[in-house]
């Protein structure tokens, strides 16, 4: 009986509550829409492409099998970026599988679609653009490497040193395309991504055409990796998806949606 | 009145020496080994470090984490002296006010270092990114270090300098403004509990979230866990709170004798002890958890590492268990035991296991490190020693806590009175 006479009342109850609850919610949250508008400081020019509403989401296969060790991308990628030896965006290392054979991963930024990086950057200095380049805004970034705590894939360099020259790699493997960064702030790989907005400008597709592709998919020797748009069915990327078997991503298990996948190596010996 | 302020001597042969400008000049020499390390530091970079791409953070961060950790008595304090009305513990709570002052401007100062675009550091605080553990951080330090100020400005105006100094009454204006500076005390000083309200939410916010840092690093399967929030705060009011008894016997007991009696003396260690054995269960709980949850191959893999490489066992089981687990016994049986001085010293130890368990947290999770081997994923071990740089910006910053500590120790009254017509010149006070 007395449950009987108390549903009502509750239900009243939560009827008043859920009333105030959503005065209450939608005041904060016009608050809080209005106190962002006003912190909102223009940010630097943040170059996403010519890309409305994720047209394309740029993607990485790498045949493991391929991959010779060479590291052409990581010197590639140091003549573009202008970096010096130590720093590197692409990292290649030897290691081994369940069998022990040894094999090379050559490691590049994920280009995560949840990326951790960003979410803890404090002064979103760091940030998805529209085509899922994970990019850097080296004005605003002041320096406190949380993002490289936080990057599962150990793939963000920090510019510890000032660095005015050119680096060693030029002119062997290239020649600097991007003007120097100040020391004290991150650096990442961004898939080149001023190749892909040149490219983009005039109607080259990247992933085919070498000044719209990432300079290390140009330098590999072995086309062991592959570059082009998850999103068009035709990229080279999709083409070398549809004909591998089981594509991996590193750390899956954290769901970080890495845009480089890996085409795991075949046993040896058949 | 009453209670002049002793100065601690040493008596060597016939002759009495007054330590206390041999202390000062004793720190400022540190200081100035810490301002030759900055100078370096913003010249060339943070290159001068031992910090790498693998370990990022180190020695300043402990720092950091450590100072803003052991100014956690303030906002203990604040809730006891202004929300809960004791006024026993009015005059350690003004004391608490300042070790928190000294504490969070310590991390701020030590932090400034750390970045490796110093001159952004306000960043933060126009640039939101509301998503990020460090700008919520970044915003309730700067806000908590404001409401410190508010409530540190009528502890240091209780100074006989702002309100009876002969000086004063030569010049019309220096009268105006100091009854200017005394009306704001007295302003700021019935701001009170609204300001303990502010800080004890700022002071939660931030200090859990500093433990949250770590804890949301699921790429790091040592941090990433729920009951780091949980450690830093409970860890920041027992360490917060045994430094408080520490330095209350120094200001207090030693320097104005009969100010605060023993009893709540006594009173305030056991509370720290309680403290310590609340912060000690929760810790040993989470290594439980920690082992339980094991069976996850990334996590097992690095607490192996962990477990056999030292410092981190030897010092997670003596610095961090036996350091508090003997205190904290002791403390809470304060009023058992006659000599203050043994329970001090037992107090100096969970100080010492609240450093421990900041710098252990900071660099456990970047020195085991898991490789991203699809196949055969192992833990490598990274290596971090501070440099002499960082040491020497290390002793700058702790040299600065101790000076300021020093000459607030020696001038400031700490006596809570209201000074607005009061008389009362208090000739060691002034000099």
């Amino acid at each position: 009986m007395s449950e009987k006479t108390n549903i009502p009342d509750q239900s009243q109850d939560n009827g008043k509550l859920s009333r105030r609850d959503f005065l209450l919610l939608s005041g904060t949250a016009l608050g809080t829409a209005a106190l962002r508008q006003v912190t909102k400081a223009p940010k630097s020019d943040r170059g996403a492409s010519d890309n409305p509403e994720g047209k394309h989401r740029w993607g990485m296969i790498i045949d493991i099998d391929l991959c010779i060790g060479c590291n052409y991308c990581t010197y590639a990628c140091q003549a573009v970026n202008n970096l010096t030896d130590e720093m590197r965006y692409n990292i290649v290392t030897t290691e081994t599988t369940e069998n022990g054979d040894e094999y090379f991963l050559s490691r590049p930024c994920m280009q995560c679609g949840s990326p951790p990086c960003v979410h803890v950057c404090p002064v979103e200095a760091t940030y998805i653009r529209d085509d899922g380049i994970i990019a850097m805004d080296y004005d605003l970034c002041i320096g406190c490497r949380y993002c490289m705590i936080a990057c599962p894939y150990d793939v963000r360099v920090f510019n510890w040193k000032d660095f005015s020259e050119d680096s060693p790699t030029v002119p062997l493997f290239g020649t600097p395309e991007l003007p120097p960064r100040d020391r004290g702030v991150m650096e990442k790989c961004h898939f080149c991504s001023h190749r892909i907005d040149y490219g983009l400008e005039r109607g080259l597709v990247p992933g085919v055409d070498a000044a719209a592709t990432p300079a290390c998919i140009v330098a590999c020797p072995t086309g062991s990796r592959v570059f082009g748009d998850l999103n068009d069915p035709e990229s080279p990327a999709n083409r070398k998806l549809a004909v591998s078997d089981n594509p991996i991503r590193l750390r899956d298990e954290l769901s970080t949606e890495p845009a480089v996948l890996y085409i795991p190596p075949r046993a040896k010996g058949g | 009145m009453e209670n002049s302020i002793q100065v601690p001597t040493i008596t060597i042969g016939q002759r009495k020496f007054n330590i206390f400008p041999l202390w000062v000049v004793f720190l400022l020499v540190g200081f100035l080994i810490g301002v030759e390390g900055m100078i370096t530091v913003l010249r060339d970079g943070l290159s001068v470090t031992g910090l790498s791409n693998q370990v990022a953070w180190g020695l300043w961060i402990a720092i950091d984490l450590s100072a803003i950790a052991l100014g956690g008595s303030a906002f203990v304090f604040g809730v006891i002296v202004y929300l809960l009305r004791i006024e026993r513990f009015k005059r350690i709570g003004m004391l608490a006010v300042l070790l928190g002052f000294l504490g969070y401007s310590t991390a701020g100062m030590v932090l400034l270092f750390d970045l490796g675009q110093p001159f952004r550091f306000w960043h933060p605080i126009v640039y939101w990114q509301p998503h990020s553990l460090l700008w919520e951080i970044t915003m309730c330090v700067v806000l908590y270090l404001s409401v410190l100020l508010a409530e540190l400005l009528p502890i240091v105006l209780e100074h006989p300098l702002f309100h009876s100094h002969p000086i004063l009454e030569k010049s019309k204006f220096l009268q105006l403004a100091t009854d200017f500076l005394q009306k704001l005390s007295g302003w700021l000083h019935k701001a009170g509990p609204f300001l303990a309200v502010v800080g004890l939410t700022l002071s939660l916010l931030h200090q859990a979230s500093l433990g949250a840092t770590y804890g949301v690093l699921s790429g790091r399967g040592l941090w990433f866990s729920q009951s780091a929030p949980i450690i830093f705060v409970v860890s920041a009011v027992a360490g917060g709170t045994c430094l408080l008894f520490v330095t209350s016997i120094i200001v207090f007991r030693v320097m104005r004798p009969g100010l605060v009696q023993d009893k709540v003396l006594r009173e305030l260690a056991q509370i720290a002890g309680y403290a310590t054995l609340l912060c000690i269960y929760i810790r040993i709980w989470d290594w439980a958890v920690t082992n339980y949850y094991s069976f996850d191959l990334e996590v097992a893999l690095q607490t192996e590492l962990l477990n056999k490489v030292a410092p981190y066992a030897t010092s997670f089981w003596i610095g961090q268990i036996l350091f508090a687990v003997i205190p904290g016994i002791v403390l809470i049986s304060a009023k058992r035991i006659k000599s203050i001085r043994v329970l001090a010293l037992f107090a100096l130890m969970p100080i010492v296991c609240t450093i421990l368990t900041r710098w252990n947290y900071n660099l456990s999770g970047l020195i085991a490190q898991i490789t991203y081997d699809p196949f055969t994923p192992t833990v490598i071990l990274n290596n971090y020693s501070p440099t002499q740089t960082e040491w020497q910006v290390a002793i700058g910053v702790i040299s600065y806590w101790l000076i300021a500590f020093s000459l607030a120790a020696r001038f400031l009254p700490f006596k809570g009175e209201d000074h607005l017509h009061g008389p009362g010149h208090d000739a060691a006070a002034a000099d």
